[in-house]
């Protein structure tokens, strides 16, 4: 493993392409920087709003019925402040700030760039708590798969072992969880399972904590999803195992090696190469997969993109989604093939 | 006993689809209801002159509805009789008009694009709101609704105003009245809330039984309905009187001679109490 | 010294597929140090024989004895005489095996498979383990190999590593299935050399093989087995100058003509 990493950041064996990406990946990062400390403050946007607004603001606070909703959104090289009210007689100003100047933006591109980061910044989750938006997504795709993974071989090795019973019951929930949608799976979890046995997994947590109900449902996410990748990934590491050769087996066999050992030190670190791609798949299904938490009051890229659209009737709201996607996809895939490329040096 | 209903409501949660086990023992009845009313229509003999009345059809009001929104409009256990109080409201409409009435069931998205190319009227549950007076008209309402809060049974917490839901965690249905209203007092920074959103009410009143939330923000309509199927689970804390949405047959513009039509049934219902009964019989008998 | 008479001892070995005979009734003793060819037609069972010893095939009915301890008794497919364990795994160990597609394990190099078994099996001493490999390495002549994945390698070189990796199990009794058949004849000599000096170091061997030459040279005994049985069996001159079984003799007329 370690020389895994070291041969990921050593920069000797880099490609000429290579090196000329990062190059150009650091020239943004360090603009990035750069522009951020010039964007405007977030008391500079604030001040932005028209006089009429800021009386409303003033009102506000000496009323036990606020009015104004005042947003603000930073998102490293650009920000973003409304004002709005709400009720019959509705008021929206929007700003955006970017290079130490804050604009208007209440129509043409100043209005699409200010929702670019709104909606950017809601999907990625910034300034919520952990469980939301593309923070969500991610943890819950990546936990989910590593889990997956384990238990998937675990239960393949169940499924392919002579123990009769093991077997079958390796088979049984491996039907079990690939036969059932994962959406039912989720709500018996996250619904059925408190209401049998008279727990609520919100008390997982302190009663202080108000997040608390948002990590219970997570656990129970968690635990539907990597119950649900378990069941597809033995499928795949039982697969690759038996994809490998015979010869192999026969050869372990007759220098002695007990069946555990010939699986951990023979078989499965052959069959990762052949497992890597379609758990690759997995991953890919899992990440849009992610969206069927909004069931248990969940929000993911996808259910907040919905909500944005429908809330706003606005549809360029898929545009950052794509973007995000793609960016996590691609993320990933390049991790899977580095990791594929580490177990097929061999080939 | 009561572990009994716990597992029956909890596997209806996950199905997502416990309003209609919940509610099968009465939509049978309601279906039956309904059936006399539509019965009872050919024999009675209206008193409303229909001149300048234009129909699709004569004789025969067709009715756009979204039906899959218990109470107001569902299907009943043979999957294609629509029930529900918006059918009844409507149906007895037609048959004080001495009109026979044709349901037809429209997805929700473009359900007001079809007045007049598809059917006459929308009942379906529609509020009442300026932006659509704009482009059609409304009965007088038949149903007025409030924002309400629900408790646990046996939560003791006082609310008088939704100020008092700070430092809760509240489930609301997404896109609803209910989760915009929460949303603006937390928005706003009035108080602060932890909001559930949720696609169905029913996943609201499971977690509200899990004891995932404290409360759950709901049209007073639909919290009716449930506190009348469990008057033992749950319990009233509050109803905002001072906001009501209400709930109108939406008309084409230019069919004002329909809605005169409509609007004269509507009285009539109100004023001999076939809406309140009606009302009872769907929603039970609030507080 | 061991007291035992043979190193290994096959009695009334059978082995059948449902109704088809594999094996009918083998009989053979062999005496430490002793190097046997088994040829025939192909289908004659000589595989099957030759990985039954193993307990890569399971045989249906027999005893088999290694160095005088009873390994393995079957009747009617089933064990009836349990062997301990500890027993079975220690004569297990005595025999070396050669496959015919060397079955190197291809994620190894070529030191790491030979270390692997003495350090994984016998809890062998890391650093021990390897200053033997290579020297194993040396005697088949692959010592700068060492750190080559197996696929880098010729055939014939894999072969010679396999020999290598079975050799450090320090097995009495070394096994070949067809040891040269898949190479290419350019080198079969490689292997057949490492074999032939195996053979004069005093190994006791099993081949079994379609190098007639390497048979004529080197074996102490030829066995003929032809339909599951061993249809002749004696010294190489005896087999190949006086065959007296129709078929050994058809057989080998048909293998030194082509």
């Amino acid at each position: 493993m370690k020389n895994f990493l070291k041969g990921l950041v050593d920069i000797k064996h880099w490609k000429k392409k290579t090196k000329i990406t990062w190059v150009i990946v650091l020239i943004v990062i360090a603009a990035c920087i750069v522009l951020s400390f010039l964007k405007p403050s977030e008391a500079d946007m604030k001040a932005m709003a028209s006089p009429e607004m800021q009386e409303m603001i003033k009102a506000d606070e000496s009323s036990s019925r606020k009015r104004v909703t005042v947003t603000y959104n930073s998102l490293i090289i650009v920000n973003y402040c409304s004002f709005s009210t709400s009720g019959a007689k509705e008021i929206t100003e929007r700003y955006v700030g970017f290079v130490g100047k804050a604009f208007q933006a209440d129509e043409g591109f100043g209005k699409f760039a200010g929702q670019m980061v709104n909606y950017t910044y809601r999907m990625l989750g910034c300034g919520e708590n952990i469980l939301h938006g593309a923070k969500l997504t991610l943890f819950l795709t990546t936990a989910s798969t590593l889990i997956g993974v384990i238990l998937g071989t675990l239960l393949a090795l169940g499924k392919i072992s002579k123990n009769k019973i093991l077997s079958k019951a390796c088979s049984a929930y491996i039907f079990f969880f690939r036969g059932t949608p994962l959406m039912i799976q989720l709500f018996v979890i996250y619904y059925t399972l408190p209401a049998v046995f008279g727990f609520a997994w919100r008390d997982l947590f302190s009663a202080a904590d108000t997040q608390a109900v948002y990590k219970g449902a997570f656990i129970a996410a968690l635990i539907a999803y990597g119950l649900n990748s378990g069941a597809y990934c033995a499928e795949i590491v039982r697969a690759a195992i038996q994809s490998i050769e015979k010869g192999q087996h026969e050869a372990a066999k007759a220098l002695g090696l007990s069946y555990s050992k010939t699986m951990r030190l023979i078989i499965i670190p052959q069959s990762v190469r052949r497992m890597v791609p379609p758990i690759c798949n997995e991953f890919i299904m899992m990440l849009k997969d992610a969206s069927l938490v909004f069931a248990i009051s969940l929000m993911d890229i996808t259910t907040i993109s919905k909500n944005i659209m429908t809330s706003e009737i606005s549809y360029i709201v898929f545009l950052p989604a794509l973007v995000i996607y793609l960016i996590i996809t691609a993320f990933f895939t390049w991790i899977f093939n580095a990791i594929e490329k580490k177990f097929s040096l061999y080939e | 006993m009561k572990k009994m209903t716990r597992v029956i409501s909890a596997i209806g949660a996950m199905v997502m689809s416990a309003a209609l086990l919940a509610g099968c023992g009465n939509s049978k009845g309601a279906a039956d209801a309904g059936s006399s009313a539509a019965a009872d229509s050919a024999a009675v003999e209206s008193t409303y002159d229909l001149t300048g009345v234009t129909l699709m059809s004569d004789g025969v009001l067709s009715v756009g509805c979204e039906v899959g929104y218990p109470p107001f409009e569902d299907f009943a256990d043979d999957g294609t009789t629509p029930i529900g109080y918006d059918i009844d409201i409507i149906t007895e409409v037609a048959r004080r008009l001495g009109l026979e009435v044709n349901i037809i069931n429209t997805a929700w998205d473009g359900i007001f694009a079809g007045i007049d190319n598809n059917y006459d009227v929308v009942c379906s549950a529609c509020t009442i709101t300026a932006e659509r007076q704009e482009s059609m008209a409304f009965s007088t309402p038949y149903i007025s609704n409030y924002q309400a809060v629900i408790l646990k049974a046996g939560d003791t917490k006082e609310i008088t105003s939704f100020n008092d839901l700070d430092g809760m965690t509240v489930a609301v249905q997404k896109e609803t009245t209910s989760d915009e209203l929460i949303s603006d007092y937390k928005s706003t920074g009035t108080i602060d809330v932890e909001i559930v959103a949720n696609e169905k009410i029913l996943s609201c009143f499971t977690q509200l039984d899990n004891g995932e939330i404290d409360a759950v923000c709901v049209d007073s309509t639909v919290a009716d309905g449930y506190l009348a199927k469990n008057p033992d689970k749950y319990v009233y804390a509050y109803k905002d009187e001072t906001e009501a949405e209400q709930f109108g047959v939406a008309i084409g513009l230019q069919n004002t001679a329909l809605k005169e039509a409509i609007d004269w049934a509507l009285a009539e219902m109100e004023a001999d109490g076939f809406i309140q009964e009606t009302y009872d019989y769907w929603f039970g008998q609030a507080e | 010294m061991d007291n035992y008479e043979y190193i290994l001892e096959t009695e009334h070995v059978s082995k059948n597929f449902g109704n088809l005979v594999v094996l009918k009734d083998i009989n053979l003793k062999v005496k430490k140090g002793e190097v046997i060819c088994i040829i025939g037609p192909s289908g004659a069972g000589k595989s099957t024989y030759l990985r039954s010893l193993n307990q890569l095939e399971k045989i249906s009915s027999g005893k088999i004895f290694i160095k005088g301890d009873l390994f393995l008794h079957r009747e009617k497919d089933r064990t009836v005489e349990r062997i301990d364990k500890k027993t079975q795994q220690k004569l297990l160990l005595e025999m070396g095996m050669c496959f015919q597609r060397f079955n190197l394990f291809p994620h190894k190099t070529v030191l790491e498979n030979i270390c692997l078994a003495p350090v994984e099996v016998k809890g062998e001493d890391k650093e021990t383990v390897k200053k033997e490999a290579m020297e194993l390495l040396e005697k088949v002549g692959l010592a700068d190999k060492a750190n080559e994945f197996p696929n880098r390698l010729s055939g014939g070189q894999q072969q010679r590593v396999a020999i290598a990796r079975a050799l450090a199990m320090k097995p009495e009794i070394m096994l070949f299935d067809e040891p040269t058949s898949a190479l290419d004849p350019e080198l079969v000599g490689d292997v057949l050399q490492v074999m032939k000096d195996l053979a004069n170091s005093g190994m006791t061997m099993l081949v079994v093989t379609h190098e007639m030459g390497f048979a004529k040279e080197v074996a102490d005994r030829v066995l003929f087995m032809a339909d599951g049985i061993i249809a002749e069996e004696g010294t190489p001159d005896k087999i190949f100058n006086n065959p007296e079984n129709p078929r050994t003799q058809s057989f080998l007329k048909s293998i030194l003509n082509v």
